[in-house]
């Protein structure tokens, strides 16, 4: 319900800053981002910062149990507190009450039932957000807890509590390639191994966050931090029960992504309580709340069987993976079929028979999250590529090239490998880089060892290992969609000097779009000023920041809406001049190295615009056998990892990580760099440190004190080699670059610590017990409180139970 | 990489019960609803009392003549039914 206002309401406008203006480098050329010294001044503006004078804020209600019936709602009390402007429960959706960007299954807000902790039953705006917090407090919920479904395994059983109406299972697929069960008779030598990925968070620093702001006239404008505005849109104009074009958004200054801002989290809420309140709304969640307010990345279990001949020749590879897709259904769907066309690695594997499924649970929704399904079974087929490896008594190494993927062969779903496909390349070059000098441990800097300043070895017990792991991943949309992406391009005068502005909808995550959208037209149209607009929903879709490939789709995009502003150039140049061969060079129309006019002179107050839409090729959906022509593009990278490792405290020291990466064109390569070490932070996380920790439904460490992400201390340093491979398909030739450095990071760090530690590491993040080898097989008298000073405080367990 | 395997087409399916039918209760019209929808495999919940009926165009069609009948026969009033093509839906290849 509403409360009765007591302020008039705010006008319902934002001023835009003015969009800076850029002097990019030409394409391939290092260039500085745009954004990049605002950020590090702590000058830029992202969504958190967002503000209008006369605003409220709203906050959110929460389930604390992850599976409970609803019986009732009484949002009495918290009406009743003064500065409270609203409350709004299920029953003030006004259009449809769930959503989700493959299956809208999820409420906006809980009616029955409850089927995660952190599920939105209730939303409050008032004066102050410390207002807000208070009364949901206010707020009396009456659950009937029910027990939560928490194993897949458990739930796909059949006489387990449905928790959704057609049952547990979201996806099944299977992917048949040859004849597994006549290959299997062929096999000289059969390894298997069950593998198991925990859930792991997308970490990014800056929280949801956004401002919703009512027109007046029944619509809503939302400035937001997302990944997709457009597909945003759709979903919140039929929640409110608006048409799309009464919902705009306008991207605000996003702290990371990594796929965690694919799903809507304040979006709906936040324009629900404006368009109740007649005022603007900001939302703004702490770090807590963003754990329970986006989808992680998804657990996995894994089970690999693979045969081959003595010689060390693959012959088949048989997979089981089940996800855990958690309450709702996010891009499950998608993360089921991608993993299920990467699970066999990068590699000729003539005969495959791999089933995926993705089940319902009442643990956290997953999602969205860079690598896509493709880490997940990286992790687990590069271990059996090692254990393979070991059992034919080979080089890890020397198996993975005699396997490798090359092009003209088929993928297991069936698809052709396409040119480039260098995975022997790329193999061979973070074979052959060198490795660093060997430094004397004992007598070293203790910041250089195992534990560091923690001042727990001084070289004793230290062991070295190596390990290598190759991954791939496809780039761009999959399966039949039509992935396309929108750029609108102008070309005027300002201020006497000739100025490009690029207009799309693609957002600008951190990745560094912004720059290379804006090289993109400096080298098309030779000018050397462009404006790169804020990105919002007055231009067509640009499709989302995932699956690596804006700079692939919208760099297209931009690309030909440049060649056509400068196709209408040079038109205008020849019914001046009749000069044929043309060229732009420093803001001159060129020919023959004689300039003919400046842009200035001819535009003279004109200005020229065209929009482009630029879709790629097209891509088919799976059949009933799992084959068809499913994926646009492929990017592979290799890594080798060097660690050190405290073998007696499990403590772990990545020395260094070395890689080559196929990117086809490195379009802006100081960003590229950033790419390749963020992506390599991110594996080193999921390696060894980073996952939502889940009990009974629960999480147990929703900040950054217990969720534990690298910093600056855990990066080892990185040596990377760069193979520019066009792809004939692609504009520039360019590869999608994002994902590629997080797949194949963490199964080599892992593969390092085996050879250090000879421990099996069968999941991921590795944890101390597992190194020191009892993780599976706890000592007989584990320490008892007070034998280390911790008789105060009980154990950790124990504590957590409380 | 959100929405490429989205769905093709949606369903939603409201029961209006009738508190004057023979044969059953309201409640047990609405149930019988929801039972035969969550049979189809396709069915999720998207409100009190509504299902939404998501999946191929031809599946969906199909299960909302079988929930629209379930209904009837259970002495429902009427069923409201609201068929909605995905955004972009002419773009997948198939439903979930």
């Amino acid at each position: 319900m509403t409360i009765e206002q007591t302020t008039p309401p705010a006008v319902p406008t934002r001023e835009r800053s003015r969009t800076p203006v850029q002097t990019p480098g030409k394409v391939g050329e290092h260039t500085e981002r745009a954004d990049g010294v605002s950020k590090v001044r702590g000058d830029f503006e992202y969504s958190s910062d967002l503000w209008m004078d006369g605003m409220l804020w709203g906050a959110t209600l929460r389930s604390p149990h992850p599976h409970a019936k609803v019986w009732s709602i009484d949002a009495s009390g918290a009406e009743a507190m003064p500065g409270v402007r609203a409350v709004l429960t299920h029953e003030d959706v006004p259009g449809r009450k769930v959503y989700g960007m493959e299956v809208p299954d999820q409420p906006v807000l809980a009616w029955e039932r409850v089927r995660y902790q952190g599920e939105a039953v209730a939303i409050v705006a008032a004066d102050h957000p410390e207002t807000a917090r208070r009364a949901l407090e206010k707020i009396a919920v009456e659950y009937e807890l029910l027990d939560p479904l928490t194993d897949p395994e458990e739930a796909m059983e059949e006489d387990a509590p449905q928790l959704h109406l057609s049952g547990n299972v979201l996806k099944r697929i299977k992917i048949l390639h040859g004849d597994v069960a006549v290959a299997e008779e062929s096999a000289d030598v059969v390894v298997t191994g069950d593998y198991e990925v925990g859930m792991q968070d997308q970490a990014f620093l800056g929280p949801e966050s956004g401002l919703a702001v009512p027109d007046g006239r029944g619509g809503v404008d939302l400035y937001i931090s997302t990944q997709w505005l457009h597909v945003d849109q759709d979903q919140i104009a039929a929640s409110l029960g608006l048409e799309p074009e009464q919902v705009r958004l306008t991207l605000s200054g996003v702290g990371g992504a990594f796929g965690g801002r694919e799903d809507l989290s304040i979006q709906i809420h936040a324009c629900m309580l404006a368009l109740d309140t007649g005022r603007p709304v900001k939302m703004m969640y702490n770090r807590e709340e963003s754990f329970y307010g986006h989808v992680h990345r998804h657990p996995c279990k894994m089970r690999y069987e693979h045969g081959a001949t003595r010689s060390g020749e693959l012959l088949y590879v048989r997979v089981r993976l089940v996800f855990d897709g958690g309450a709702y259904a996010s891009s499950s769907n998608a993360v089921c079929t991608n993993a299920a066309t990467f699970a066999c690695g990068p590699y000729d594997v003539p005969n495959a028979q791999i089933e995926s499924h993705m089940i319902y649970t009442n643990n956290p929704p997953c999602g969205a999250m860079r690598g896509f399904g493709a880490v997940q079974v990286c992790f687990a087929h590069e271990a059996q590529m090692d254990k393979l490896a070991r059992e034919l008594g080979m080089d890890p190494l020397e198996l993975r090239l005699k396997n490798a993927m090359r092009p003209g062969i088929k993928f297991p779903f069936g698809q052709e490998v396409p040119q480039p496909a260098p995975v022997k390349e790329i193999l061979e070059r973070v074979r052959d880089m060198p490795l660093p000098e060997e430094e004397e441990v004992v007598g070293r800097d203790l910041r250089r060892l195992p534990g560091g300043v923690s001042n727990v070895t001084h070289g004793e017990g230290v062991r070295c290992g190596v390990g290598y792991a190759v991954g791939y991943k496809n780039i761009g949309f999959s399966a039949g969609f039509d992935d396309y992406s929108t750029a609108r391009v102008a070309l005027s005068v300002e201020d006497g000097e000739p100025l490009v502005q690029v207009h799309t909808a693609a957002a600008e995550v951190g990745q560094g779009l912004i720059t290379i959208e804006a090289q993109i037209a400096r080298t098309e149209l030779g000018v050397e000023r462009v404006a790169v607009l804020q990105a919002d929903t007055g231009v067509g879709s640009a499709g989302s920041t995932s699956a690596s490939r804006q700079t692939y789709v919208t760099g297209a995009a931009v690309k030909q809406a440049c060649e056509a502003v400068r196709d209408r150039v040079f038109e205008k140049v020849r019914d001046e001049y009749g000069e044929e061969e043309l060229t732009i060079e420093g803001g001159d129309v060129v020919s023959g190295g004689e300039i003919l006019v400046s842009l200035a002179e001819l535009l003279s107050g004109e200005e020229i615009e065209e929009t482009v839409e630029y879709h790629h090729g097209a891509t088919e959906p799976l059949d009933e056998r799992g084959q068809g022509n499913a994926h646009l593009q492929f990017a592979f990278a290799a890594h080798r990892a060097l660690v050190e490792v405290d073998a007696e405290l499990g403590l772990i020291r990545v020395v260094e990580i070395a890689t080559a990466q196929d990117v086809g064109k490195a379009m802006n390569p100081q960003a590229l760099e950033g790419q390749i070490e963020g992506g390599i932070a991110q594996g080193l996380g999921l390696a060894l440190l980073e996952e939502v920790q889940i009990k009974a439904g629960k999480i147990q460490n929703a900040s950054f004190t217990d969720y534990l992400i690298p910093t600056i201390l855990d990066m080892p340093s990185v040596r990377a080699e760069i193979l520019e491979l066009a792809d004939p398909e692609a504009p520039y030739g360019l590869k999608g670059v994002g994902e590629p450095p997080t797949i194949a990071s963490t199964p080599a760090i892992v593969a390092a610590l085996r050879d250090a530690t000879g421990q099996e590491l069968a999941r991921v993040p590795v944890k101390p017990e597992q190194i020191v080898g009892i993780a599976e097989k706890p000592p007989n008298e584990p320490p008892q409180p007070g034998s280390r000073g911790y008789s105060g405080i009980g154990r950790l367990d124990e504590r957590r139970e409380t | 990489m959100p929405g490429y395997d989205r769905v093709e087409l949606t369903a939603e399916l409201t029961v209006v019960p009738s508190s004057e039918a023979k044969s059953s209760p309201p409640r047990e019209q609405v149930e019988a609803a929801i039972r035969t929808a969550g049979d189809s495999g396709l069915a999720r919940e998207a409100g009190p009392e509504v299902t939404v009926l998501i999946g191929g165009r031809r599946e969906v069609l199909e299960a909302t003549m079988k929930v629209v009948e379930a209904a009837l026969d259970a002495g429902a009033h009427a069923v409201k039914v609201r068929v909605e093509a995905q955004g972009e839906a002419e773009r997948f290849g198939r439903g979930s």
